[in-house]
């Protein structure tokens, strides 16, 4: 019963918001003059052959795995209530260096590609310390300092993509860094579906599949189970309990930018490590952002961030097909646009739903939210609405 | 002891059986989760009068006035204006009958003109326009009338907090307010800005207006209400003409005298110190001092209050002892705890220790708002019981945090300290004030600490859990640990401590033996008319 309830309550919200979701978009679909049940149809149709069956479900997953690494960067900051919005900038500058890098040098496989992740998570990293460090020393928002570097970042790229990292012949249509060679690059895992019975596809399923899921693990793992995830939570929670309880506060700010930075470093990689190669003009865009959507609808846990990741890439898929059957291809990004507006409200209403429960409930089963950590709810709804109140609560507590 | 001039309920100054009170509150109950905030609140302010309200921070006269302006609805009782019974949903329909608020913290817009924030909400229109002539008309003639001084076109933030606050008073008078709530208004204010503030009550009250005036200074009290009525613990406790009752007299309405004892006795106060400080200063950015020069040496089994009217510089020190305030100047001196032969391994200066390192060398700490510093409310109690211990046993086991024996020890504290919860996966907002302190009492004494800061440690919480915490306190005090107790409840000091030191404006300026002092006395050297010089 308990244990029901609790599944039930930390499912209510993200459920509650893409039902909401649906109901509003198929209204604007409607207002359109298109069938909004067609639209659903066609977007649930993956195809008559099992060969086709098999490629959507890998286009998703492979569309998924980078968002579910842009969430989980824009989560670990969201868990101690900092709000990185410059995930964006910090996974496209990474990820140009790190094909610039990987295909300057010449290494044994598995080393080669060690090397450009490296790069990349460093790079980006990096990036993100100076909006921690901004923070820390100038009191700068890091809402405001994450979004400007975005621009330098976009621009940086692009400068260095035309510049000193340029693998293109001049005219060609598309600059690009210089391809990586054989050494660095991953993989697909199509071998699997052949071993448990199914086609394989035309499509290779990314190899950096098990590196995401590794990397999920251990974020859950440092969250939820050690003294480093602790502060983390509790300087979200309350930054002044946090301060009390002898939490350094610069220091965790420095540490959550850095690590939430060295996650969304690995963002552009499961693209450039699996297809492309090197880095161009047309490299995949708007992850990051995306990735804050992600993280919100997956409330900020690792496990509920890789089904909103699979949802968003459902959607994602659905643009070719949509396009095809002539319709409207900005309904997908109505869908997702309303599921992070009603996210933001359903998780509101659990959260009080959670806290009258507490409150009235003595008695009774314990709260429904305690169920990983506890932190859940009010984390997920305190990191976007008030980022500028915790901001305000945390430097008042180290004036 | 009689008091002159203090009445219990029925025999208020008596006004004609028929005249109608500006506002009556009768039987007011306000009860939020785990907390009566109000019981049986009665309070009647006859129209024209300054109608002071008095108690202790925490007393509930915040409660109070946001029950009369509106912003929440009692659970039981009566609100009547010039006799007729109104229900106010909102500050809007509060606003509506008449009634104004001032708050303590004001909420100007800097960037605009004093028109501008007056009329801010309720704009004279002409058409869709603002009409500026109209509202300058009008605030020239609210400022005129009560001597305000308001120019509607000077920029709010070319203001002093005086004028802002007159500002804020011509908002509500705008309102048309005719009952007039001041929200501890002297607390932003310089000496001879109170004056002129007091100058303004009086024109205000000379036009008919009615000011309900909320503060915990009494001799301000005393100066400017024509009538007072004082609040203690949730509840009414009296009215008094402020003409003919003294300060300390005031002062022991508002401490109560019948409490549960906390008394302690038999001294077990040992020879070794367990926190020495040194000339410790801090100042605020632009320098001024919060806390001067203070020295002060906690011996191993002793009790030191620190007695003061709050914001003189009690919490800021507990925040220099606690590592969370930058010193100006000054040494803290911690005890290392005791060695492997069972001496004492003798002071260490901790001056440039984080908070972490004085937690894990023995610095326990019960804080003052227990909800800002002391507890997560959406976190679970295992959580909760390992905050501020998360690198000490039971919580850490390596770099990891060992759930289960944080859960384990969570349940043992649980029933050796009487914390009323489900279980240890409840969350702490489901518990009541006492409950939620018994568990942080619980927690901080678990560590065993060499030094305990006990910042009011039974604020807010039920007599049950008072006498419980008490206790709990002196039981540690005979097992050598040392305790720092900061407190407005001057029973509970005089009860609990060894030794006590009075803290006015930053600096300690008497050390009293609690055994000699009485709270009257005590109140005396806290409000600066007594000194250590006169008395002593």
């Amino acid at each position: 019963m308990t244990v029901l309830r609790r599944v039930g309550l930390s499912l209510f919200a993200p459920v509650l918001a893409v039902v909401v979701a649906l109901v509003i978009s198929s209204l604007v679909m409607a207002a359109l003059q298109v069938n909004p049940l067609r639209v659903f149809e066609v977007m649930l149709d993956f195809g008559e052959t099992p060969a086709q069956q098999v490629t959507a479900i890998v286009v998703i997953v492979n569309r998924a795995i980078p968002l579910f690494l842009a969430g989980l960067a824009v989560a670990v900051a969201f868990r101690m209530g900092l709000f990185n919005i410059g995930v964006e900038g910090q996974y496209r500058l990474a990820t140009i260096v790190a094909a610039a890098v990987g295909a300057a040098v010449a290494l044994p496989g598995p080393l080669h590609i060690l090397l450009i992740v490296v790069v990349a998570v460093a790079v980006a990293a990096c990036w993100a310390g100076i909006v921690a460090v901004l923070k820390v020393t100038r009191g700068v928002s890091e809402v405001i300092s994450s979004i400007m570097l975005n621009f330098v970042a976009l621009g940086l790229a692009s400068y260095l993509l035309t510049g000193p990292f340029r693998g293109s012949e001049e005219g060609a249509s598309i600059i690009s860094t210089a391809e990586i060679p054989e050494s660095g690059q991953l993989g697909g895992l199509n071998a699997v579906f052949g071993a448990i019975g199914l086609a394989e596809p035309p499509r290779q399923l990314y190899g950096f599949l098990p590196i995401a899921i590794v990397v999920g693990v251990v974020l859950a793992v440092l969250l939820n189970r050690t003294r480093f995830g602790y502060d983390l939570r509790v300087s979200g929670l309350s930054p002044s309990a946090a301060s009390a309880s002898g939490v350094d506060a610069r220091g965790m700010v420095i540490k959550t930018m850095l690590l939430s930075g060295g996650v969304a470093g690995l963002v552009g990689l499961p693209d450039l490590l699996g297809t492309t190669h090197s880095y161009t003009t047309d490299f995949t865009a708007g992850l990051g952002f995306l990735g804050i959507a992600v993280a919100l609808l997956g409330r900020n846990r690792p496990l509920g961030i890789a089904f909103a990741a699979l949802l968003f890439g459902f959607l994602d898929r659905s643009l070719v097909p949509l396009q095809i059957a002539d319709f409207p291809a900005s309904v997908v990004t109505i869908i997702q646009g309303t599921i992070v507006l009603a996210v933001v409200v359903a998780n509101e209403i659990a959260r009080r739903v959670a806290r009258r429960n507490a409150e009235r409930g003595s008695g009774q089963a314990p709260a429904a939210v305690a169920g990983d950590g506890g932190t859940g709810p009010d984390q997920t709804s305190g990191g976007p609405a008030g980022p500028a109140g915790d901001l305000d609560q945390r430097q008042g507590a180290r004036a | 002891m009689a008091l002159t001039g203090v009445t219990g309920d029925g025999a208020a100054p008596a006004a004609p059986a028929g005249e109608a009170y500006a506002v009556q509150l009768r039987g007011i109950t306000k009860r939020f989760p785990g907390v009566v905030a109000n019981r049986d609140i009665e309070l009647r302010v006859r129209r024209g009068e300054v109608h002071a309200i008095v108690g202790e921070n925490g007393a509930g006269k915040s409660t109070l006035m946001k029950t009369l302006y509106g912003m929440h609805r009692p659970d039981e009782g009566q609100i009547l204006l010039d006799g007729r019974e109104v229900h106010f949903k909102s500050p809007a329909d509060a606003i509506a009958a008449g009634i104004g608020m001032v708050h303590q913290h004001f909420m100007l817009a800097d960037n605009f003109t004093v028109l501008e924030n007056i009329v801010l909400g309720s704009e004279p229109t002409k058409g869709v326009r603002l009409d500026r002539a109209e509202a300058r008309r009008r605030i020239r003639e609210i400022s005129d009338r009560y001597s305000l001084g308001l120019d509607p076109d000077d920029l709010v933030e070319n203001l002093g907090v005086g004028a802002r606050q007159r500002v804020e008073i011509a908002k509500v008078l705008y309102r048309g307010a005719t009952t007039l709530i001041l929200d501890e208004p002297t607390a932003v204010l310089v000496p001879h800005e109170v004056d002129e503030l007091f100058g303004n009550l009086a024109e205000l009250t000379r036009e008919g207006l009615t000011v309900i005036f909320i503060s915990h200074k009494l001799d301000e009290v005393r100066r400017v209400a024509n009538g007072i009525t004082v609040i203690r613990r949730g509840t009414t406790v009296g009215t008094a003409d402020p003409r003919t009752t003294t300060v300390r007299q005031l002062a022991e309405m508002m401490v109560g005298s019948e409490l549960p004892s906390p008394e302690t006795r038999t001294s077990t106060v040992r020879d070794e110190p367990v926190l020495v400080l040194r000339n410790l200063t801090v100042r605020t950015v632009e320098g001024r001092a919060l806390i001067e020069d203070v020295d002060l040496t906690v011996r191993a089994g002793e009790v030191v209050g620190i007695a003061g009217v709050e914001g003189n510089g009690q919490a800021e020190l507990v925040d220099a002892i606690m590592g969370l305030r930058p010193l100006a100047s000054g040494e803290v001196h911690l005890d290392g705890g005791t060695t492997g032969d069972g001496g004492s391994a003798g002071l260490e200066d901790i001056t440039g220790w984080s908070t972490r390192a004085r937690r894990e060398a023995g610095l326990g700490f019960i804080p003052e708002d227990r909800h800002r510093q002391g507890i997560l409310l959406d976190a679970p109690l295992w959580e909760n019981r390992i905050l501020g211990h998360q690198t000490l046993p039971p919580a850490a086991k390596g770099p990891f945090i060992d759930r289960k024996a944080a859960r384990a020890d969570t349940e043992r504290i649980m029933a050796a300290y009487d914390v009323r919860a489900p279980g240890p996966d409840t969350l702490a907002v489901a518990l009541s004030g006492g409950n939620q302190q018994k568990l942080i009492v619980g927690r901080e004494m678990s560590s065993n600490p060499r030094l305990l800061i006990a910042a009011h440690p039974t604020r807010g919480v039920d007599i049950g859990a008072q006498a419980a915490i008490w206790e709990l306190l002196k039981d540690a005090r005979a097992e050598g640990m040392g305790i720092l107790l900061i407190s407005a409840d001057l029973d509970e000091l005089i009860g609990l401590s060894d030794t006590l030191q009075v803290m006015l404006r930053g600096r300690l300026v008497a050390t009293l033996d609690p055994a000699q002092v009485t709270p009257e006395e005590l109140g005396g050297y806290m409000t600066g008319a007594r000194t250590a010089a006169g008395a002593a």
